[in-house]
């Protein structure tokens, strides 16, 4: 008995579904139904009620930090990707091409034990600049707390954008740019008016990506900030350790898909989008 | 006659392997410092006293939700043969849920030093019995810590404290209730000194209309916390008195004692148990009801809870105050180490103003209570 190709592929494909279908589909449709049951059972909004009224704040901060740090995440991979591709001091382009990408190796959770003794008041950073004569020990201030959050989300995203948006530069066609810099225009100007226009599908599918990261993170503000407000992966973790309260935690859950599939639906309309324009 | 050879020993062998390597898992809840009193400490007193067994650590991590974390398991495994744990140390929190579930082995009467520990701890868990499931470890407490040198005379009183920390915006600095426990106990105290009625949050009955007398400590405590540091954690306080960032926040006393043995903490640092008085807890040793070695956990436990053992590790290993009763460390313990225990609470203080945490209903509501009207 032989196999058809679609059998084969099928027969291929099924452990990849397997694995998408138990530790995926499954625990997700778990939390579903506990997010919608209601204390004594049956289809209830108790859930979001109770998530809405302790943790409104949390939601607004959370959406807040996320989107600040992709807009600085952002710019800050532009600066670096478009000095990488269009950088003309051989020594600043070498240094930062091997720095840049340090970040990429570093989990959240260290880089959040580092930020809080680099950023606190009298942590490291604020000491350097008492000890360069920039600032009196007075003047110094705190930046464990949402600044910290954004501060330590940028340092470790930016490189992974940076590193698929400067990819992204070395691919297009140096010659416009060159013909750019001939008629006069800076660097900056080609980096802004030719460059980026033609990688902008690039860089917001890494925001994306960057954007559902930062949402899941726990350890980052559970330890450079203090409790409140807080992310919602800290409210769910003490929703859960503090009360075995799992449908509130669940529903916290639920509002997190639904801030992450508003990424995911520009992510996809891209991948549409780019397929279309495909020959 | 050969395979006869080869079948007896093999057979000896398989009758004797279970017994060459037998395995306690011993699950702790709380920070790293309890893991490593059972792995570095306790373990191997315990294996050499019983040559053939080895004793596992395992750390299920700080706070109630590391309990939470050895509550999920044993409930998970309710339906099998037995658990994975043999001794389970825990909060009191998880211990009263465990006991009305079932969860635990009711193992004291075969221990006998559980007869050295008769406090209220042993017996009453957050308003649960539990007498007959756990003999303390010991018993931990929280106080305020303060710098010596930027505060002359420390507050007293919760009210005190209030008024210290307006005059002093942002020098008064605590983790909230989601960044560990010295926070959480530092609000419990706070209802307890505002609240009304403070005995009846300890001891019950439960009543579940009590909640809305809170509102006003409520909202004098958002208005504190505009006044206050909110600090990363029960670390991050310690972290932020050690760099002068804060002059007083509340920690936990046996951290603050071990902290600045190991130097983290400046000499000038010192504790004050105000009143009317802040939480402290004890943690639980005890026994899964499914456990397949009860009778070398019931061995640990009474070596883990004899006097010298509670003296020389408990006391003056670790810092915390004895599991047992004080009475039956006498002899036991030099002089200088008791005393240090009490340098700044001295044992009237901690009789006077030492509290237990609320009962398991009515500390929700304080946590849920301080979520929905200081923190949202």
């Amino acid at each position: 008995m032989s196999i058809s190709q679609r059998q084969l592929a099928l027969l291929l494909v099924a452990p990849g579904l397997a694995l998408v279908a138990a530790l995926f589909l499954y625990p997700l449709s778990f939390s579903l139904i506990s997010a919608f049951t209601g204390p004594q059972g049956g289809v209830s909004l108790d859930a979001f009620r109770k998530a809405w009224e302790f943790y409104s704040g949390d939601v607004l901060f959370t959406v807040v930090i996320v989107l600040a740090s992709c807009l600085f995440t952002g710019l800050a991979a532009i600066i670096i990707a478009g000095t990488l591709t269009l950088g003309e001091n051989r020594w600043i382009v070498g240094t930062l091409k091997a720095l840049y990408r340090w970040p990429l190796f570093i989990p959240f959770i260290v880089a959040a034990q580092c930020m809080r003794t680099f950023l606190a008041k009298n942590g490291l950073m604020n000491n350097s600049f008492v000890a360069l004569g920039l600032m009196e020990p007075l003047q110094t201030v705190s930046f464990l707390d949402w600044r910290g959050i954004i501060a330590t989300f940028v340092w470790k995203q930016t490189p992974f954008v940076a590193l698929l948006l400067a990819g992204a530069l070395a691919a297009i066609d140096r010659a416009m740019l060159e013909a750019g810099r001939n008629l006069g225009a800076s660097r900056l100007r080609v980096l802004v008016e030719l460059a980026l226009p033609q990688v902008m599908p690039q860089l917001l599918v890494a925001l994306v990506l960057s954007f559902v990261t930062m949402l899941s993170v726990l350890s980052v503000p559970m330890m450079v900030a203090g409790s409140q407000p807080t992310m919602l992966t800290v409210d769910m973790a003490f929703r859960i350790n503090s009360y075995g309260d799992y449908a509130t935690a669940n529903a916290l859950g639920v509002i997190t898909y639904l801030l992450s599939a508003g990424a995911a639906i520009i992510y996809l309309k891209r991948g549409m989008a780019a397929k279309e324009g495909a020959p | 006659m050969r395979l006869l050879t080869i079948a007896t020993s093999l057979a000896a062998l398989i009758a004797a392997s279970p017994l060459a390597a037998q395995t306690l898992n011993v699950a702790s809840a709380g920070d790293q410092n309890m893991v490593d009193y059972v792995k570095d400490y306790l373990g191997p007193m315990f294996e050499k006293a019983h040559p053939g067994v080895k004793v596992v650590a395992v750390g299920t991590g700080p706070g109630d939700s590391g309990s939470q974390k050895i509550y999920e398991k044993l409930d998970a495994q309710k339906g099998s043969a037995t658990t994975d744990f043999d001794v389970v140390v825990i909060h009191q929190k998880a211990a009263g849920q465990m006991v009305k579930e079932g969860l635990l082995d009711k193992y004291t009467a075969n221990v006998d030093t559980s007869k050295l520990a008769t406090g209220d701890a042993a017996k009453n868990a957050l308003g649960t019995d539990v007498s007959g499931y756990v003999i303390p470890m010991f018993q931990s407490q929280t106080a305020l810590a303060y710098n010596a040198d930027m505060v002359k005379t420390p507050p007293a009183t919760f009210a005190e404290l209030a008024d210290w920390a307006k005059k002093n915006p942002k020098q008064f600095g605590y983790n909230g209730i989601k960044g560990g426990m010295s926070g959480v106990a530092f609000v419990a105290g706070w209802v307890y000194a505002f609240g009304g009625d403070a005995d009846k949050l300890m001891k019950g009955p439960y009543d579940a209309a009590t909640k809305a007398n809170w509102d006003k400590a409520f909202a004098d405590l958002k208005a504190f916390n505009a006044n206050a540091t909110i600090t990363p954690g029960n670390a991050g306080t310690l972290d932020m008195l050690n760099r002068g960032e804060i002059a007083i926040g509340p920690v936990w006393v046996d951290m603050f004692y071990s902290w600045q043995a190991d130097g983290k903490l400046p000499p000038n640092m010192k504790l004050k148990l105000i009143s009317p008085g802040m939480p402290g807890q004890p943690m639980y040793y005890s026994i899964p009801e499914k456990s397949a070695q009860k009778k070398l956990a019931e061995a640990f436990i009474a070596l883990a809870t004899s006097p010298q053992v509670q003296a020389d590790g408990i006391v003056k290993k670790f810092n915390w105050y004895p599991g047992i009763d004080a009475k039956n460390l006498e002899g036991k313990l030099d002089k200088a180490a008791w005393d240090k225990l009490f340098t700044d609470v001295t044992p009237a203080e901690l009789a006077n103003n030492g509290k237990p945490f609320p009962i398991a209903p009515y500390f929700n509501d304080i946590l849920e209570g301080y979520e929905k009207k200081v923190a949202n």
